[in-house]
């Protein structure tokens, strides 16, 4: 596998370094223009995946968790979105500082992604098969034909019976877990190193949310890539992630592995989270909520953004930005707290 | 959460919509302008004695053709046209007509067009199967070419003291083929908020079919329809100044900005093209006026396409 | 997709069948109202002789009874009208008593010619418009482009053209023929009235001003259409597919655009109609509507009639292409 990697980011991105993590954000910033003023929607993003692993971003809608994935892959719309800073490291090379034809090579070839609703994210007048094949005509210089065989292949991969009549077949002809999976057999058509699924199961039937995640899991271990996984929920994460990151009012507050995650909380937020959950165990018990709303990015609390809603606040997290605290080698958190959140002591 | 938050009343949402719109319009300074241009002309309309103190109907023959080289001042403001009268009190006094009669269709046009797309909506099957094969056979004759049938049909000579007989002959035409738009709108509109909660809810309560139709559902059609009513209204004045070069409009000696237009056209040619520049400038300007204002109020009401 | 057609069809016949009975209707009511219009053949001022009357009647087939009778829907000579047409024969003129299929035959093409510079001039302009407009959302342009085309939406077509025809036409054309000479074609296109010698040429300045018709609501179908689908979730897909911006604005933009300019043109196509009669009146083209305009001034009832048969065909015929272009461009209502 390794070969194949070395072989295709060697073509097209110069500089790679394949002992470099996969893929690398650090600090990024995206601010919205919205009628002259600047709206912070991402304030400092930073988190690593490594090859064959699966990151589960977590957070609240409106805490800028699609505009990271957005501005990874650099399909945000300039105006009103600008990056203004940080950096989106592949294998070593920043994405950020590249021309825009590099860019479009890596969408794509190394980087793709998944969007929640398949059915607006498909072009309606175009069939399955064009949408996808489209991809080898374009960055492999494929034939019609060729591309249509490539394509019956895809969906064949992603599990849709009688591909072969079904590559003909318009988007609004397929049922919503055989569109996500047109969706999944698209971004995977070029192989890429890396695939970002943004609330991939979020408009899905329960039943087929399981079987859309197994598809993902599967075809993540056959190809060994590297798998960012957008959600709001943390209950569909808990058995398909390696490590998490949990993300509030744009900025990421709590890194770790998954189980240490889920065991030992090291931020408030993620603590609430976690026991919002409704689990057999707590069966008769009162859920717990967080109570208040996520915060307006266009005037964000003072001090820590969480501070009203968090039931460890004191009062320096209304005057003072958190620093980031590690508590553990593998697990960090943006709380003054941290240290006794992460020893279950508040 | 928001799914246990009872649904607004539609009462509350018609209210913010409408309210928007009007603070949206309020802000922008076209429409600020239309509204004024159109005020003006309204009230040029309603009394023509603010603008002129002259009587349109008298005209002396040896002042004839004098034309406005005072500017606005003296005893002829706009001059005379060429029959001695006094061209600005003409002109006041053919604003009535005009816009009378843009008024008349658009209110029974809107008004034909409500009642008939509410009842084919609202009731389906052979009652919709019906008004919608009329919608598609009055949509095939176009406003202009319908009016233009049915005036040099039924053409008679008509008397022109009463503004109604002045106006009934071409307005009955307009109206005839001029409703097909707001019907077509509000059927659809009737389609689509038909199965929204609140109705159903209201159906099952026990309303009468006239209650749901005209309690809750005209509400949700009034929008799509109001909001071509001031383009509309401009395509009318268009269309009436058609028919009165073309003969067969607003008859003379009754005055209308169409009959101004025709007769001025004669003269232009002539070297008095203010007979011509003066109903032709007031006409764009009012035109476009309902025009500009249309395009905000549409803006307004569909915030998607802003 | 098949069934789609023939309901399609049938539906445009039964539409078709009800105009033409319309019509003939109307015009059955207006002899009954207003007494015989065959009487026009005489000059329509002194009373001709009885016999003569009742031979011109027969002539004209006026001599049913039911044109007596006021409501009377005269459904006999309504088929017999419609057995006249199948067998191409329009009946004549009352003035100068012309074989009417025979002048449609000269009209029509005029028309045509006329129709195609407009649909060109409307489609072309509004789309550049449209689409400069959607990119500069907002701005200046953008209002720019609105004001423009509302405001030459709302100055009157025959206002325009008068204006060219009696302002702009001869100086631009004598400046023309000063240069390129008189038999060129650039001698030729500002002319304010028909030259038969060069059919193409002379009828493009009044197809450009009849495309004016409508370049506001087109502008604005057109504007809308591509904001909507730049803003789409299909576009944001072909970006992350790496694709560059003129392969999506060829393939996922314009085709996603095409359902509302077809809709758009089909619907201004009968506005252009009425645009044709002043437009051929004024500029003296004989086509269609010349044809039109003439008969209602000289108050002859059947060409009106013919005309607006005409016109209504055609207007039937359109909106049937839009419908099956529909079809051929969105999957959705092909599988429905």
């Amino acid at each position: 596998m390794a070969e194949t990697v070395m072989r295709v980011i060697g073509d097209t991105l110069s500089g790679a370094d394949l002992n470099a993590p996969l893929l690398e954000v650090d600090d990024l910033r995206v601010e919205f223009q919205v009628r002259g003023k600047r709206i912070p929607a991402v304030r400092g993003a930073s988190f690593t995946l490594e090859q064959g692993r699966t990151l589960a971003v977590v957070g609240e809608s409106g805490s800028g968790k699609s505009v990271t994935s957005q501005a990874i892959m650099g399909i945000l719309d300039t105006p009103p979105a600008h990056i203004t800073g940080g950096r989106v490291m592949l294998h070593g090379v920043d994405l950020l500082k590249q021309d825009e034809d590099t860019r479009r090579t890596v969408r794509g070839n190394h980087i793709a992604i998944v969007f929640q609703d398949a059915l607006s994210a498909l072009n309606p007048l175009w069939s399955v098969g064009f949408q996808i094949g489209e991809l080898y005509r374009v960055h492999r210089g494929l034939s019609r034909a060729d591309a249509k065989k490539r394509a019956i292949e895809m969906l064949d991969l992603v599990g849709i019976p009688d591909a072969k009549n079904r590559v003909g077949h318009y988007p609004h002809q397929f049922s919503g877990g055989m569109r996500q999976r047109v969706m999944i057999a698209m971004a995977l058509a070029l192989d890429p190193e890396i695939l970002i699924a943004d609330e991939p199961t979020t408009a899905l039937d329960v039943t087929v949310q399981a079987q859309i995640m197994r598809l993902l899991k599967r075809i993540q271990a056959e190809r060994h890539m590297g798998l960012i996984l957008i959600t709001h929920d943390l209950g569909v994460v808990a058995d398909v992630a390696d490590d998490v990151a949990v993300m509030y009012a744009g900025e990421v507050v709590e890194r770790a592995g998954i189980r240490d995650a889920f065991k030992r909380p090291a931020h408030p937020y993620t603590k609430s989270l976690l026991r919002a959950i409704p689990r057999v165990d707590t069966v008769g018990q009162q859920l717990e909520v967080i109570r208040g709303l996520p915060p307006n990015p266009a005037s964000l609390p003072s001090g820590c953004p969480f501070h009203p809603r968090c039931f460890a606040a004191e009062d320096k997290c209304a005057t003072e930005v958190p620093p980031w605290l590690e508590p553990s080698e593998t697990h960090g958190s943006r709380c003054h707290f941290a240290e006794e959140v992460y020893a279950d002591e508040r | 959460m928001s799914e246990l938050t009872a649904p607004t009343p539609t009462a509350e949402r018609q209210a913010t919509l409408w309210s928007d719109a009007f603070h949206a319009m309020r802000k922008r300074p076209d429409v600020i302008i239309a509204t004024v241009v159109l005020l003006f002309v309204f009230a040029m309309a309603a009394f023509p004695g603010l603008f002129t103190d002259k009587n349109p109907t008298t005209c002396i023959g040896r002042d004839a053709k004098q034309r406005p080289d005072t500017w606005f001042t003296g005893e002829h403001p706009l001059g005379t046209d060429a029959f001695g009268c006094d061209f600005a009190a003409t002109l006041v006094h053919g604003t009535r007509p005009t816009i009378t009669l843009a008024l008349s269709v658009i209110i029974a046009s809107a008004l034909i067009g409500l009642v008939l797309g509410i009842y084919a909506g609202y009731y389906g099957g052979w009652i919709d199967g019906i008004i919608s094969r009329g919608l598609d056979v009055f949509i095939v004759i176009p406003m202009l070419m319908g009016a233009m049938l049915i005036l040099s049909l039924f053409r008679g000579r008509v008397s022109s003291d009463n503004l109604f007989e002045t106006i009934a002959a071409p307005a009955l035409a307009l109206t005839l083929f001029g409703w097909m738009e707001f019907c077509r709108y509000t059927r659809a509109a009737t389609l689509e908020s038909k199965n929204l909660d609140y109705v159903v809810a209201a159906r099952c309560l026990g309303a009468s079919d006239r209650r749901i139709m005209f309690k809750h559902i005209l509400p949700n059609a009034i929008v799509p329809v109001t909001a071509i009513v001031p383009t509309t209204i401009g395509g009318i004045i268009v269309t009436e100044a058609a028919l009165a070069v073309l003969g067969i409009g607003v008859q003379p000696p009754a005055t209308s900005w169409g009959v101004l237009l025709s007769k001025g056209t004669e003269w232009a040619g002539g070297g008095y093209v203010y007979l011509f520049a003066w109903p032709l400038a007031l006409l764009i300007l009012t035109v476009f006026a309902f025009a500009t204002f249309g395009d905000a109020l549409r803006d307004a009401l569909d915030p998607k396409l802003r | 997709m098949g069934r789609y057609v023939i309901r399609r069809l049938l539906q445009a016949l039964l539409t078709l069948g009800i105009v033409l009975f319309l019509l003939h209707y109307l015009m059955a009511l207006s002899v009954q109202i207003r007494g015989n219009p065959a009487t026009l053949f005489f000059g329509g001022e002194r009373t001709p002789d009885a016999a003569m009357l009742a031979q011109v009647e027969r002539l004209y087939g006026l001599d049913n009874k039911c044109y007596e009778r006021v409501g009377d829907p005269c459904l006999t000579p309504f088929v017999d009208r419609l057995q006249q047409y199948v067998t191409g024969d329009l009946g004549t003129t009352l003035n100068g008593n012309r074989d009417v299929a025979q002048l449609l035959g000269i009209y029509i093409p005029n028309t045509l010619r006329l129709f195609i510079f407009a649909t060109i001039t409307l489609v072309a302009v509004s789309m550049v418009l449209g689409t400069w407009a959607a990119r500069h959302r907002g701005s200046f342009i953008d209002h720019t482009v609105r004001g423009t085309t509302i405001l030459a939406d709302s100055v009157p077509v025959f206002l325009i053209l008068l204006s060219y025809v009696y302002i702009v036409a001869v100086p631009l054309t004598r400046w023309a023929r000063g240069i390129w000479g008189t038999e060129s074609f650039m001698g030729q296109v500002f002319r304010p009235n028909y030259n038969p010698d060069y059919p193409w040429t002379t009828i493009i300045i009044p197809g450009i001003i009849v495309g004016t018709v409508g370049l506001a609501t087109m502008t604005r179908l057109i504007r809308a259409a591509q904001l909507e689908n730049l803003g789409s979730d299909f576009v944001r897909t072909a970006k992350a597919k790496g694709l560059k911006p003129l392969r999506i604005t060829v393939v996922h933009v314009i085709r996603n655009s095409m359902i509302p300019i077809i809709t758009g043109v089909g619907f201004l196509f009968a506005f252009m109609l009425s645009g044709a009669v002043l437009t051929e009146g004024v500029m003296g083209i004989p086509g269609m509507g010349r044809m039109i305009f003439e008969a209602v001034q000289r108050q002859e009832a059947n060409l009106v009639i013919v005309g607006l048969s005409v016109s209504a065909v055609v207007v039937v015929f359109v909106s049937v292409i839009v419908d099956l272009l529909y079809a051929a461009f969105d999957p959705r209502i092909r599988y429905e």
